[in-house]
Formats: C-alpha cells, sequence, structure tokens
C-alpha cells in the first residue's frame, strides 16, 4: 500500500469518527448550529480526501451527504431523525470502504453500486421542498427527457446521465458544454435551464445554471470516467438496471422468486427431475434479467446445463445461491468473522511522545554513568565502591526500564469510546428491526486498551449485542406480562482490572432457557448425556459459546444467521481474552469479555518438567500446592484430587507433551491449580519456578499453527521461554 | 470578437466562442430585441454561450459548423424552446 492511500486511511477514519460524533450530539440536540457545522466540514474534508486517492465513488456519495448538510445549515433548520440516520449510514458505507481498502490497498470493486444506491437514500430522506432546494432535484423524473431512444430495446450498453454544473462553474474555467462533447459514443443531448423563469434581462452570464441530460452508447463506468473532471452534481445511470432500482420492490420480489426455486429444487425426489430443472433455470435466468443481472444469468444459464448433464439438482442450486448471494450484498456480509488486523498506523498524543523524549534523555545520562563505573573496574578500583556504584545504576536502569516500557505501552492504548460510540445508533436499528425498543446505556467509554484490542473488539461486541436484544430482550407483550417496563436496557460498561480489560454486555431480558440449551446441546451432539447430567446450569449455559451451536426457533435476519456466539469466543480468545456468561431466568444475562490490557506484556509463572522450563500466563493460573501423592486417585482414564470438597481433575504436563516422565518416584506432587473456562483443573509439574513479566512474541511462519503454545520469549540466559495456552492445552 | 451585430435583424456567431462572448452576445441580445440570431459560422460555443441561446429563446439559424453543435447542441435548444 503506498504512503498516500496510508496517510488517506488515517485521516479518513479520523475524520469519519470525527463526523459521527457530530452527527450523534446532533440527534440528542438537532439545533445545534455547531455539531452541525463539524459534521459538515468533516464531510467536506473526506470528499476531498477522497478525492486525492482517486475514489470517485465515495468522493461523490460524500459530495451528495454534504451538499444535504449545506442545504439544511443555509435554511437554519433544524436537522430531521431521516436525513441523520442515512447520513450515519453513509459514513458507515464508507467506514466499510475504508476496511475494504486496509485489506486489499484498492478501492472496493461494489463501491460504484453501492454509492449509487446510498445517493439516492440519501436524496429520499428529504423532504419534498427540502429536495427542491438541493442542487439535483431528485423527484422530478428527468429520464422522460431524453427521447425514445432510452425506452427502446437496444443492443449493446447504455448509460443516461445527468450533469448540472455548479454555478460558479465558468468562473473557475470549466466549460461543461465540453465535457459533454468529449463523452464516448453521444447518442442525445436535452438542455434546460435550472431556473426555467430566466430571462435576459436578469440573467448572469457568469453563472451556469444548465441542467444538461445526455444519452450515452457506453457503460456507466466510462460515463464516470469521462465525468471527473466535471464540477458539480452528476447522476449516472446504465440504463437496463435504472428501471429496476427506481421500481420499489422489484429486487426483493426478484429475490424471493429466487429462493422460491430454490425450495422447489430441494423439495421433491429424483423424479421428473430434467423438467423441474429445466423451469427453474427459466425462471431464475428471467428473474436476473429482470435484475439486469446479466452476469448471474448467464452463470445460472451454465449451471443449468452441467446440471441436465449430470442429472443432479446440486449445480443449479449452487449458482442461485450464487445469485441470491450477488443480490443482497449487506446481508453477505454479516455471516463471515473478519480477520483481525493491528491498525497499521496510530494517532498519539503529543504528550506521550514527550514523555518518551525525556526518557530517553535519562537513559543516556545513564548510559554516560555506566560508561564511568566500567572505567574505574578498569582502573582496579576497590571492589566493594564499584559494587556499590553498579547497583546503584542497576536500580535506576531498572526505574528506567520500567517507565519506558509503560511509556511505550501507553502509545498503544486508545479509549474504548472509538468503538462503543458505533453501538447506540446500530442497537436502536437492531431493536426496531425485530420490532422491540431498546435502550442502550454505555458505561466506562473512558477505559483503555491496546489498539489492537479496541480495533478488533468492534465485531464480536456487536455479535453479543445483537445476539442480547434479538434473544435476550423480550417482546413487548411478554415484557409487560412479566411486569417489565416495556423498554428494555442493555448496559455496555468497560473497566479496567488490574491486567486486564473487562466488558460486560448486560441485558435485563428473559435470561437464558438452560433446559432448552440442554436440550439443543444434546440433539446437535455437542456435548454428551454424561457430560450434560454432570454439568452445572451455568456450566450448561456456557454451551451457547460451542461451535455448531444455535438456539434462535426462527432463524432471524439478526443473530440466528447459523453463525452462533462461538465465533464471539473465538475472536476474544485470539485477542488473548476469555468470555464468560452469567444468567438469571427472569432477570437477565451477562456476557463478560476478560480481555489483556495489553497484546505485548504477559505476566508468566514458569515451571518445569522433564529438565525444561515452560511459562503459564499467570491470569490462568489460580493457586499452586504440593500434595500428598495418595491423595491422587485414579477416576476412568484420567486422575484428580479433592481440593476443598471439590473433585479436581490432573493432568501431568510431562505425559500432555510426550516428554519424558522424571522416574523419581518422589512422594509429593506440585500440581498449579488453573482455571479453564468455568472449570478448574490440576497441572502436574516436576518443579515450580518463578513469576516474570515477559514480552509474548506469537508463533509464526511453519509454527504458526501450533496448538497448545501462546508464545515465546527469551529468558536472562539465552534460552527459549515456550508459553503454554491452558484453554488450547486442556481442550 | 466572434459575436457580431450583422444587423438589427441578425447577431451572428463566428468561430471560436468562449466563455466571454455570452456578455457580449447578451448586449446584442437586450439592445436588439427583434434579432435574430445566425451561428451557421459558430465552430465551438462555450457552456455559457449556449445558456444565453437557452434564455433567449430567439429563432436560431443553423446549423452550426461543427458536428457537437449541429446533430446535439442545436436540436437540444429547438427542443427547450418547444417545451416552454
Amino acid at each position: 500500500m503506498n504512503e498516500f492511500v496510508e496517510q488517506f486511511l488515517l485521516e479518513s477514519r479520523d475524520l469519519v469518527a470525527q463526523a459521527t460524533d457530530d452527527l450523534l450530539a446532533l440527534e440528542e440536540k438537532p439545533g445545534d448550529g455547531e455539531r452541525l457545522d463539524g459534521a459538515f466540514r468533516a464531510f467536506h474534508t473526506l470528499k476531498g480526501a477522497a478525492g486525492i486517492v482517486d475514489f470517485a465513488a465515495m468522493a461523490r456519495t460524500l459530495h451528495a451527504a454534504e451538499e444535504i448538510l449545506a442545504a439544511i445549515r443555509s435554511s437554519e433548520g433544524s436537522i430531521a431523525p431521516s436525513v441523520l440516520n442515512e447520513c450515519l449510514t453513509c459514513l458507515d458505507l464508507t467506514s466499510r470502504w475504508l476496511d475494504a481498502m486496509q485489506t486489499t490497498g484498492e478501492t472496493p470493486a461494489t463501491a460504484e453500486a453501492e454509492a449509487d444506491d446510498m445517493i439516492s437514500r440519501l436524496v429520499a430522506s428529504l423532504d419534498a421542498d427540502e429536495q427542491d432546494r438541493l442542487h439535483v432535484p431528485k423527484n422530478d423524473n428527468w429520464l422522460q427527457r431524453l427521447g425514445v431512444a432510452a425506452g427502446e430495446r437496444f443492443e449493446g450498453p447504455r448509460t443516461a446521465l445527468r450533469y448540472v454544473p455548479d454555478q460558479d462553474a465558468f468562473f473557475q474555467g470549466h466549460d461543461p458544454m465540453a465535457v459533454i462533447a468529449a463523452l464516448p459514443n453521444l447518442l442525445e443531448l436535452d438542455l434546460a435551464l435550472t431556473d426555467p423563469a430566466a430571462s435576459l434581462e436578469s440573467m448572469n452570464t457568469f453563472g451556469c445554471g444548465l441542467d444538461i441530460v445526455a444519452l450515452v452508447g457506453t457503460r456507466a463506468d466510462d460515463v464516470r470516467a469521462a465525468l471527473t473532471a466535471a464540477l458539480g452534481a452528476t447522476e449516472i445511470h446504465e440504463l437496463n438496471s435504472l428501471n429496476i432500482a427506481q421500481a420499489e420492490g422489484f429486487r426483493s420480489k426478484a429475490t424471493s422468486l429466487l429462493e422460491a426455486q430454490l425450495l422447489v429444487l430441494q423439495d421433491g425426489g429424483p423424479d421428473g427431475l430434467p423438467g423441474r430443472l429445466a423451469s427453474v433455470g427459466c425462471t431464475a435466468v428471467n428473474a436476473l434479467i429482470y435484475l439486469g443481472r446479466s452476469e448471474s444469468a448467464v452463470d445460472l444459464e451454465r449451471a443449468v446445463a452441467t446440471a441436465q448433464a449430470e442429472r443432479r439438482a446440486a449445480p443449479l442450486v449452487e449458482a442461485i445461491e450464487r445469485a441470491l448471494a450477488a443480490t443482497t450484498p449487506e446481508h453477505a456480509n454479516d455471516s463471515t468473522p473478519s480477520q483481525i488486523h493491528a491498525p497499521r498506523a496510530l494517532r498519539v498524543d503529543m504528550n506521550r511522545i514527550d514523555a518518551l523524549v525525556k526518557l530517553t534523555g535519562e537513559l543516556i545520562v545513564l548510559k554516560n554513568a555506566i560508561g564511568h563505573a566500567a572505567k574505574l573496574s578498569q582502573e582496579n578500583a576497590e571492589p566493594a565502591v564499584l559494587a556499590a556504584t553498579l547497583r546503584e545504576q542497576y536500580t535506576l536502569f531498572d526505574r528506567l526500564a520500567t517507565e519506558l516500557q509503560t511509556a511505550v505501552l501507553r502509545i498503544r492504548v486508545l479509549p474504548l469510546r472509538s468503538v462503543f460510540r458505533r453501538f447506540p445508533k446500530l442497537v436502536r436499528e437492531i431493536a426496531g428491526s425485530v420490532g422491540k425498543t431498546v435502550r442502550l446505556v454505555t458505561e466506562g467509554e473512558d477505559t483503555e486498551a491496546d489498539a489492537t484490542i479496541v480495533d478488533a473488539l468492534f465485531e464480536p461486541l456487536l455479535h453479543v449485542l445483537r445476539n442480547a436484544v434479538d434473544h435476550g430482550i423480550e417482546n413487548p407483550e411478554q415484557r409487560a406480562a412479566a411486569g417489565k417496563p416495556a423498554i428494555g436496557t442493555v448496559i455496555l460498561r468497560a473497566r479496567r482490572d488490574a491486567d486486564n480489560v473487562v466488558i460486560d454486555v448486560e441485558d435485563d431480558g428473559a435470561g437464558i432457557d438452560v433446559a432448552r440449551v440442554r436440550a439443543v446441546a444434546s440433539e446437535r451432539r455437542i456435548a454428551g448425556a454424561e457430560s450434560l447430567a454432570a454439568m452445572t446450569d451455568i456450566e450448561a449455559a456456557n454451551l451457547i459459546f460451542a461451535a455448531g451451536f444455535s438456539t434462535a426457533a426462527t432463524v432471524t435476519d439478526l443473530s440466528g444467521r447459523g453463525v452462533g456466539m462461538d465465533t464471539v469466543k473465538t475472536a476474544v480468545e485470539r485477542l488473548g481474552g476469555r468470555v464468560l456468561l452469567g444468567t438469571k431466568p427472569g432477570i437477565g444475562t451477562t456476557v463478560t469479555l476478560i480481555l489483556p490490557f495489553s497484546l505485548m506484556m504477559t505476566r508468566v509463572m514458569t515451571v518445569e518438567v522433564a529438565g525444561q522450563a515452560f511459562g503459564l500466563p499467570l491470569d490462568t493460573v489460580l493457586e499452586t500446592m504440593i500434595i500428598d501423592r495418595d491423595l491422587v486417585v485414579p477416576i476412568g482414564f484420567g486422575r484428580a484430587f479433592v481440593l476443598r470438597d471439590r473433585t479436581v481433575p490432573i493432568v501431568d504436563l510431562a505425559e500432555m507433551l510426550g516428554l519424558p516422565r522424571d522416574p523419581s518416584g518422589r512422594n509429593h506432587v506440585k500440581v498449579v491449580i488453573m482455571s479453564v473456562g468455568t472449570q478448574i483443573a490440576g497441572l502436574e509439574v516436576d518443579r515450580l519456578g518463578e513469576r516474570m513479566d515477559i514480552l509474548l512474541k506469537p508463533m509464526d511462519g511453519l509454527l504458526g499453527g501450533m496448538r497448545g503454545i501462546a508464545g515465546t520469549t527469551l529468558l536472562g540466559d539465552g534460552r527459549v521461554l515456550i508459553v503454554l495456552d491452558a484453554q488450547e492445552m486442556f481442550n | 470578437m466572434t459575436v457580431v451585430l450583422h444587423d438589427a435583424n441578425t447577431i451572428r456567431l463566428i468561430g471560436a466562442c468562449p466563455a466571454d462572448d455570452a456578455e457580449t452576445l447578451l448586449q446584442h441580445l437586450l439592445a436588439n430585441p427583434e434579432a435574430e440570431i445566425d451561428w451557421r459560422g459558430c465552430e465551438s460555443a462555450h457552456a455559457s454561450v449556449i445558456q444565453v441561446l437557452l434564455v433567449a429563446k430567439r429563432p436560431l439559424r443553423g446549423p452550426a459548423a461543427n458536428p457537437f453543435l449541429e446533430r446535439f447542441a442545436g436540436p437540444a435548444i429547438a427542443k427547450a424552446y418547444e417545451r416552454v
């Protein structure tokens, strides 16, 4: 990725955040002029940034939003909720584009179509008279101004465009007519004045009041390329898809038609398959052509041929599913958990850099002092004096190193506010789509965490919140029956707990139906009948995090799309964190994410088996103890001992790692008691070591996929310490 | 100067008509309320000039001496006149 794009991504994210802040503040106080100005400026700057990296789709989308904000600004009215929502959606879309650019380094291919869609939504959010004030009045059907050529059946692409140049376009040395004349394959031109009542007496020849509509025989992309120099508002539509986009509901009708075809294929046995294939293929191809998606139609026709030849429905089913996935892009995004990637650049408070500079200065002073001590030792100074000097310098160095470490870690730290602020609107939308009213309360937004963690938290938290709204909070009727307030409450709370950042998502819903969880778990073979029976309620409830579990009886648009809470668990564990669940029937559910404050520093305890040292993350270690070997009893294939009236399974680390066992057969067993998920387990080791803070280096390259190992670090004597991952080890 | 008052009844557009010609054309039109416009000699016209033609709604004698003006701009101006 080149430097410009990197800079662009960095700045744009800031601007999106700033604009979101302003818009959310406007939501609270719609008449706040300063916030409106702030949002307007942010949109304007974003548009400019998009122009610099040649991201035309983003530039024109933001231009449309900017125009709307400008119109509202000049009317001195307050901003309507519908407009606010669309502006926020526009920022969300921009964020998605930025994410895509971050991953691929290129502008996303779907951006043009998404931009068209977004612009029409933005304009449609305005009242009719507000639309009039805009540069391009949307609702007059400007296509009518084109002649028969646009309506006829035609060969080859046709694109209609409307260009309303800025009023000061002439001043800026721009000739809109030259732009139009240079369009490839121009077929028809229509000219009008933005002010039909203009007269020679009143007109200003330096102000542009043209409204140009043209029809060209090329693809929309070519037209867009030709119009990059245009100053003002442009609207471009490729004609075969235009009719569809304008007709409300066409898309959904065609989609449901396609879905119906899938059912036809899935139901019924092998009888009459060829006939079914032919009729389904024909209907689906027509639906796709109707949608103006000829490429998918071609793909489908091929699939029909393959299916007929192979005498099975699968190829056609797949092709229809592909077409459906492409027809509903926003749904496709949801189901795949995205990779966690660290932000490539950070914005850092100047004070934090200054602290580093100061520390570096002190380190240099100390370096000189150590140099002096070295010279003393060469000159055969008194050993006692030398030792005292060295010890003093070591103490100083130790302090500086700790301070430096803290200062460096603080650079990587961000407040959680940057993720939290996206949720109020999303939660409201999610609640609205399932017919509930939910209030989101956020607490502790100022809690800080490593930037990588903060960035990676959005998806898992959104998923937990969706679940809370969709499954946790009851319907209004059920709430009324239970004597609860009609509006559900979800609390999103963050706090710092020692070396961890703890985030709770708490709802006041019905709680988890543990009996149903048990039933589903047994039905889907998540756990065996015996282990299910042995589980406490809370352990059983935790099964919702198991892979392949999903309790939603009806698959809703939101959480029940087969992606369960296991993705949340995976994402959090990938960050070195844990997920806990608490639930009380009728009172509510709390999902707690416990994450390390920093990805860099880990506290470990060292243990030794077969003469080799291993590290165990200290946050999973509960206690260490030495017990009598007689107290360890075999149970089934394993061994266990009783700790404070509780049976704790015990595992020999040497055996687990395939190392030779210490044959000495001592009478005592050294055990590290560890917490694994909701359970505890003992780990038998040869020797207990010390506690230390280490910089954990994750395994990469060929060793990256190794299970059970969290990473490595170098010990003071140069040995490599392997740090074990307790969660994976016990699973 | 490419906008010329031929006589009280005809204003001619000749050669390339840049943005500045719009004001000249407007002044001629205002001074000669009956004058027609003849753009048969016009080889190119800035959008500002075309804008004056659209507002003027005066008889336009063509075709202009440029394929774009002849095929597209001329008919578009004629259509705009009809619409009002």
